[in-house]
């Protein structure tokens, strides 16, 4: 299917009447997923937007129950689970993988998540291939591809004045035929005989890359390495890049409390965080910097590894540019590999 | 900034760690990509020629000393802003003078990384030059004293629904990842409110209630101890124009309690809004 970009906005005006429909857009500011607007162009240009699309599936804070006391009497109301269909519009290929990875954490292995599961269920992926990368995006370091989504529903690829939209699951043949029949004057078919366009591997490419050959199993050795400690003089532990991050999937639980009512809600929380391991009986197991720094990294690079063989990190590169103190887990990747070669007892050779 | 002063600061850092008046020294070395760095601390003489400091150091450096206490004397490079910070730190007991070891440079203002325009809080900057420092490399600058009161005078202009608009807007993009606080060379708390392990103190749930009682709270809480370096604005992910706040009330202490020029310099006084005088401004009362 071929949409034409000045048609881009009559086609989500259609599928927004029948769902909702989330794109790249801008609040004060800060690019982010947002609503499509009727008539409101979305900013489909931006690469990867300053904030990932991770709360849609997996908000900020969500509602587990709430509780009331009347007359001594205890009542528990459990929040709904269930979601309505919507759609995330323009999703770059890194942020598709990272809902492959959140998928692993909240439904596999023997857990659902149901929460999650209801939002990923009613949820239509369209991703938008990538022409051309920011200098922070390594995504084919990490096992992607600038041009490839994958895990997408349906994937766009740039063909100048428009786009080709190509199903790649059933939900989204049948997003296709949607869209057909509530905007048929926005789109129109494939030229004929054109063949289906699987992504270029070569083509679009990332200029920052890293090794990560052998890095998940080198990690454990460096467990007690001193890196982590200088990683740590410059890290300010905010929580900056686990928020960023379209994968950092940590939750704490929490609850509001008004006299004889209240809820509760689990909230993303970060390893950054000296509260994150702090214990009820005052003991905190990372309560200095390195032990976080290095769970950090330990968590992208080794542990999920071990887990479900794909590393945490998409290759996005937002915690990169956003960190404030410049700490970069692609330099902590060559690092790693470093120690690792200089612990086999290699001899790095320049040139 | 002049085009050795990298290789003069690295000279006196190697003197300085070499001789023993420093135990470790606090600077910048280039980052991954051209223009972006990172601060530094170095231990060793054998790697100072890792420091660069030149027009692309972004990041305030003073606040790095806190990890260090006790370890010895800590030398550091000091702009106007880092020896602010330094004043700042000494005012609030967390080091003492005679703790930290500064190599004083006259600073010309930083520049953005990815396109080289001046950085915001360089272009508000009061003090180029250091307050106090051990030694000066190089020429002292210029003080331009720029006007930076100019976006609280546009906030002041506003009706009350509008300017209630603009903050709302403003702390409903906030990330709650603390950015703000732990750069910033006043908020040196052991323990922040924020992080009391009694829930309830400040709620988690990412609400625009939750974020704008943060950024108040702190705000009010650095009001009168703000050193006006804008690392806040600067470290915040989303762009938040937090020195708004910052200006407000250096400008309000100045009309209120003044003369008052900001935190961190050696002439400022008593703290105003933590000193007590039955013949201070009560307008509000």
């Amino acid at each position: 299917m071929i949409i034409d970009k000045r048609d881009i906005c009559a086609l989500l005006d259609a599928i927004g009447r029948d769902e909702q429909v989330y794109v790249p857009g801008s609040v004060a500011g800060v690019t982010q997923f947002v609503e499509h607007e009727p008539g409101v162009e979305p900013l489909l240009d931006v690469r990867t937007t300053k904030v990932p699309p991770k709360e849609l599936l997996f908000p900020k804070a969500e509602r587990l129950y709430r509780w009331k006391t009347h007359e001594g009497h205890l009542s528990i109301e459990q929040a709904d689970v269930a979601s309505r269909p919507f759609t995330v519009f323009g999703m770059r290929p890194c942020d598709v993988a990272s809902v492959e990875r959140l998928d692993q954490v909240f439904l596999t292995k023997g857990y659902v998540d149901e929460f999650y599961q209801a939002r990923r269920q009613a949820a239509t992926l369209v991703a938008l291939a990538c022409e051309r990368t920011d200098p922070t995006c390594f995504c084919d370091s990490m096992g992607g591809s600038p041009t490839r989504a994958p895990g997408a529903d349906v994937v766009l690829r740039d063909r100048g004045d428009s786009y080709r939209a190509q199903a790649q699951t059933e939900r989204g043949q049948r997003a296709l035929d949607a869209w057909r029949a509530a905007a048929p004057d926005a789109v129109r078919d494939d030229e004929p005989g054109e063949a289906p366009d699987a992504g270029d591997d070569a083509r679009v490419t990332c200029s920052l890359t890293v090794d990560m050959d052998g890095v998940a199993q080198a990690m454990p050795g460096l467990y007690e390495s001193p890196m982590w400690d200088d990683i740590a003089d410059t890290c300010v532990t905010c929580g900056t890049c686990t928020f960023v991050c379209p994968t950092c999937y940590c939750f704490d639980i929490s609850q509001d409390t008004r006299a004889a009512e209240g809820s509760r809600y689990r909230c993303w929380d970060s390893c950054m965080f000296v509260t994150y391991t702090q214990m009820a009986g005052g003991h905190n197991p990372r309560a200095d910097k390195a032990p976080r720094v290095r769970q950090r990294f330990m968590h992208k690079l080794s542990y999920f590894f071990d887990r479900y063989g794909e590393n945490l990190c998409v290759g996005c590169g937002r915690c990169i540019a956003d960190c404030p103190a410049g700490v970069d887990i692609t330099r902590v990747i060559d690092r790693v590999g470093a120690e690792a070669a200089a612990m086999r007892g290699e001899v790095a050779v320049d040139g | 900034m002049t085009a050795n002063l990298t290789q003069q600061i690295r000279d006196r850092a190697r003197d300085l760690l070499q001789s023993g008046t420093v135990s470790c020294f606090i600077a910048w070395e280039p980052a991954r990509f051209e223009h972006w760095r990172t601060p530094v601390t170095i231990e060793s003489p054998d790697e100072v020629d890792r420091i660069v400091v030149d027009e692309w150091c972004d990041q305030l450096i003073a606040k790095y000393a806190l990890q260090r206490r006790g370890d010895g004397r800590i030398g550091m490079v000091a702009r106007g802003c880092e020896s602010r910070a330094v004043e700042r730190l000494v005012a609030d007991r967390q080091v003492s003078r005679q703790d930290v070891y500064l190599v004083g440079v006259g600073c010309t203002g930083m520049l953005d990384r990815d396109g080289g325009a001046p950085l915001k809080k360089c272009e508000e900057c009061q003090r180029r030059n250091p307050v106090t420092y051990d030694e000066m490399v190089g020429e002292t600058v210029e003080e331009p004293r720029p006007y930076r009161f100019g976006e609280v005078d546009r906030i002041e202009s506003m009706e009350p629904e509008q300017r209630r608009a603009f903050f709302d807007r403003m702390f409903s993009q906030c990330a709650m990842c603390f950015a703000c606080r732990n750069v910033c060379p006043a908020c040196n708390c052991r323990s922040c409110f924020a992080d009391a392990e009694r829930v309830g103190w400040l709620e988690k749930d990412f609400g625009l209630d939750a974020s704008r009682y943060w950024g108040l709270m702190r705000a009010f809480h650095t009001g009168d101890r703000c050193i006006e370096c804008g690392e806040c604005e600067r470290a915040c992910p989303m762009g938040l124009p937090l020195m708004t706040l910052m200006h407000k009330q250096v400008r309000d202490i100045d009309r209120l309690f003044g003369p008052y020029e900001g935190g961190g310099l050696s002439d400022a006084g008593p703290d105003p809004l933590r000193s007590y005088r039955t013949d201070d401004v009560e307008e509000f009362m």
